[in-house]
């Protein structure tokens, strides 16, 4: 500790919360360096004044205790509204924003493209294997028929 | 009820000191006569415990808060006036206890040096006459 200044543990707590240790070591420190010396002084000067400011009785002024009554008031009320309540006054803009955006947005989808669909016409019908085989649309066919198909294969060979 | 009635206190303090006026910087020529002839008596350990001399040191001490900000003076007061923890400290304002320490060692180094700037002006004298 005596090569490092000790500027920052002076600062880091308060002087009467530095161990028996800690004091030692800076006292040793300060003896061979000025810098920290006067740093030191001062700290305990300032300590000193600052627990005398706050030992000190003073008279608060005739608006603090009004200014203290004010504000409980103004926390009890904000406590009296309910949660919901507190929470969409605050949300409201957004919400409402939110809301027109997802209303523009549909109307955008919905009514101002028209819908492009394709004519039956132009709709090619989808094969299935079943249909190439049989010659007919899978569907119409009957679980005979197709074991008899099958059968029938096999017999021809 | 009673931490609730400390942090809306506390709040109003805050909110009180944030009307008043702050000083950049604290100079010798700011002292009053009573606050210079303590701190010379204090230096030379020529002072005598009074109630006087509680009262002018709580002035000095005053003068030396205003250069910080109304936060930074509650963190420094409470911690190191008043004794309180961290905990206490952040439980009373709200704040984090990471914040009530950050404040607290900003509000003692600016302390600190303010007070080693009077220090310092105040021996500049004394060494130039006994030159």
């Amino acid at each position: 500790m005596n090569d490092k200044h000790i500027t920052e543990v002076l600062d880091n707590a308060a002087l009467a919360a530095l161990s028996p240790s800690e004091l030692d070591e800076i006292r040793a420190h300060v003896r061979d360096c000025e810098p920290c010396a006067e740093a030191f002084a001062a700290a305990q000067l300032s300590a000193l004044v600052i627990k005398q400011r706050a030992q000190a009785m003073i008279e608060p002024s005739p608006f603090f205790q009004t200014r203290v009554m004010a504000a409980i008031r103004e926390q009890q009320a904000v406590e009296s509204v309910p949660a919901f309540s507190r929470l969409w006054k605050s949300a409201r803009g957004l919400v409402s924003s939110m809301a027109l955006t997802t209303a523009a947005l549909a109307a955008l989808s919905f009514v101002v493209a028209a819908p492009a669909t394709s004519s039956p016409d132009q709709t090619t019908a989808a094969l299935s294997a079943e249909s190439v085989i049989f010659g007919q649309d899978a569907d119409d066919l009957t679980y005979e028929q197709v074991m008899n198909a099958i059968y029938e294969d096999d017999e021809d060979r | 009820m009673e931490g609730w009635l400390t942090k809306i206190t506390t709040n109003t303090c805050l909110n009180m000191l944030r009307g008043s006026k702050r000083r950049p910087e604290l100079t010798v020529s700011d002292l009053s006569d009573e606050e210079d002839q303590w701190l010379e008596d204090t230096l030379t350990d020529s002072g005598q415990p009074s109630v006087e001399n509680s009262v002018v040191a709580a002035d000095l001490a005053d003068r030396l808060l205003s250069v910080l900000s109304p936060e930074d003076q509650q963190a420094l007061l409470m911690i190191d006036g008043e004794q309180a923890s961290v905990k206490e400290v952040a439980e009373a304002t709200g704040w984090s206890e990471s914040k009530v320490k950050v404040r607290a060692f900003r509000a003692r180094k600016k302390v600190r040096e303010a007070m080693e700037r009077l220090l310092g002006a105040k021996q500049e004298p004394a060494t130039s006459e006994s030159r």
